[in-house]
């Protein structure tokens, strides 16, 4: 590179006049140089007229873009983090839920059109097997629902309801297994070694009707944090209960599942975040229209695809 | 930055235009450079709180239960730590949340931040674009590249940074190293690494948004949870980049920072030495 220093004052020399534009004249001088060399800095004269127009209107449009900042900070900020910073300010503007949750769409969008029915996520071996947090996100069920649990389906192309046990399910399904990462929308991960049928399986020995594009995965057993029944719902777009790996699980580290973990059955849903994967999964329901989400009505994203 | 005084008010007339005064400057910014430039600040402001605040939610750092606390979180001992020690906040009512609370959004604020997160994130990839097309279209990149003599240019900035205040105690002179460059080695150093930071940040956020539509990102940075790991560290670029970039600015002068907002500087000699030096 040519960046050798050659000192000496050149202020002032070769500046030739070359007087294109009363106004603005460039003054560098053009030499050939490699394609990743510096160039000089393009000088030019100009009256100060000009140049004071010039800067205000940038100042002035800088000033109004600072203020700006500051007006949608202010407005997208929780109130408990203003008043810490010393802003009082009692309103919560009605637009600011619409506008975040514009932008957490735009990011599901996304997260859709990224979604591959064909694209497997990658599995691990078994001594690559982490530990498994229960993260119920309240109490976890006592046990005692496990011996009367029916699975309940709705919305088929037959248009009954379905009520399946344990024991039909493990006879007439074949049994699926792997070792996947399961990510919570908290930032933990692990990866653990599931058995189970694929949902897709489900949908082909029980078709939804024909109009439908999501299913309503619920729990009826869900507890909130102080022990009330609390049922968890949750919205699976079918693309992705058709995904080869997803199952609905009957077995964790090769045994049955256990309460913590959502016995008999829960989903395990690979490609959608932790919040997605129902435990101890009491009804399916398919529906045309997208059902309602539990964390979804809580702020957080309803497609959850990672 | 340069030694010589710059050549301000510097007036030319002209056979042309004899009544017209001139001022002699050099575009040194390209209006998008500019304009990203000044977007980042609360881009990288919102994407840091709330970054930090989604971090709480699932702290990477992480120790065996504290006996007396329960606490695992080494951020939270942080927090704890200050409360003990910093006058008048002995009776903070939960001293581990002491950290969360002034630190970032809080915690309990998941759903919140990780909105603000997505909203800031799209915003930052869509300024980075803006800020690239400034860079390629007023041709500032090629100021930005790294260069052979850099190492040592380095050491003579760092020689002169070292003995200023020791100059200036003993009332002795003590010369800014001359460049014929835009920036000088330091400068270019620290204006390279951040753009390229900011690609890493863009690379490791869409891993761990994506682990499983986007496996082999996550693989190349090491797996998911690595890539936690990066994107974690990759913050604290900018933090510690703010820093010395606001002092030495001011240290600079007025305008070095009017440049930024105008694009045009009167420090005209650097350009010329680049013109004839070849």
């Amino acid at each position: 590179m040519n960046n050798e220093e050659k000192g000496g004052s050149l202020q002032g020399k070769d500046i030739p006049s070359t007087g294109v534009e009363p106004e603005v004249k460039s003054v560098a001088v053009k030499k050939p140089q490699s394609f990743f060399g510096e160039r000089p800095l393009p000088a030019m004269e100009i009256t100060s007229r000009v140049l004071r127009y010039q800067s205000r209107r940038d100042f002035l449009a800088f000033g109004a873009g600072a203020l700006a900042a500051l007006a949608v900070a202010g407005f997208l900020l929780p109130q408990d983090t203003l008043s810490r910073i010393g802003i009082p300010r009692n309103l919560d503007p009605p637009g600011k839920e619409w506008f975040l949750n514009k932008a957490l769409r735009i990011d599901d969008d996304v997260a859709e059109a990224l979604y591959s029915g064909t694209r497997r996520v990658p599995t691990y071996t078994k001594s690559q097997i982490t530990s498994l947090k229960n993260n119920y996100n309240g109490a976890t069920p006592d046990p005692g629902y496990i011996s009367g649990w029916k699975l309940i389906l709705e919305g088929l192309a037959s248009g009954l309801s379905i009520s399946l046990d344990i024991r039909n399910l493990l006879t007439s399904f074949s049994m699926h297994e792997q070792i996947t990462r399961l990510v919570c929308v908290e930032g933990w991960s692990a990866i653990a070694w599931w058995a189970g049928l694929r949902f897709d399986d489900l949908l082909h020995a029980y078709p939804p009707m024909s109009q439908a594009k999501w299913a309503r995965v619920e729990s009826s057993v869900n507890l909130d944090a102080s022990g009330n029944p609390d049922p968890y719902y949750m919205s699976l777009d079918l693309a992705t209960a058709r995904h080869p790996q997803t199952l609905l699980v009957t077995h964790f580290n090769g045994q049955p599942l256990t309460a913590d973990h959502g016995a008999p059955l829960r989903l395990l849903v690979p490609v959608k975040l932790g919040l997605k994967n129902v435990k101890a999964i009491t009804r399916i329901t398919y529906a045309a229209e997208e059902p309602k989400d539990y964390w979804a009505e809580r702020g957080y994203s309803r497609y959850d695809g990672i | 930055m340069s030694n010589s005084k710059p050549a301000d008010r510097q007036t030319k007339s002209t056979s042309t235009l004899p009544e017209q005064s001139g001022v002699l400057v050099v575009r040194k910014h390209h209006f998008l450079v500019r304009w990203s430039h000044w977007l980042n600040v609360p881009i990288l402001l919102g994407l840091i709180l709330s970054g930090i605040s989604i971090y709480w939610a699932s702290p990477i750092y992480q120790h065996k239960p504290d006996p007396n606390t329960g606490n695992i979180d080494v951020a939270a001992d942080i927090g704890t730590w200050i409360c003990a020690h910093v006058p008048g906040l002995h009776n903070y009512s939960s001293p581990p949340d002491w950290i969360y609370n002034h630190m970032s959004l809080g915690p309990g604020m998941l759903a919140l931040a990780l909105r603000l997160h997505w909203l800031c994130a799209y915003l930052f990839m869509l300024n980075g674009i803006l800020y690239v097309a400034g860079l390629v279209m007023g041709g500032g990149w090629r100021s930005l590249l790294p260069r052979r003599t850099d190492l040592l240019d380095a050491l003579r900035m760092f020689r002169y940074y070292l003995g200023f205040a020791l100059a200036k105690l003993a009332r002795c002179q003590w010369l800014h190293p001359r460049f014929n460059t835009k920036y000088n080695a330091l400068q270019r150093a620290a204006y390279f690494s951040v753009p390229v930071a900011g690609l890493l940040s863009v690379a490791t956020g869409w891993a761990i948004h994506k682990p499983m539509q986007l496996h082999w990102l996550a693989a190349l940075f090491g797996g998911y949870n690595v890539a936690r790991v990066w994107h974690f560290w990759l913050m604290w670029i900018y933090i510690l980049f703010v820093v010395p970039h606001v002092v030495l600015v001011f240290a600079d002068g007025w305008d070095t920072l009017r440049s930024m907002i105008v694009g045009w500087s009167t420090r005209v000699e650097q350009s010329e030495v680049v013109a004839n030096e070849q």
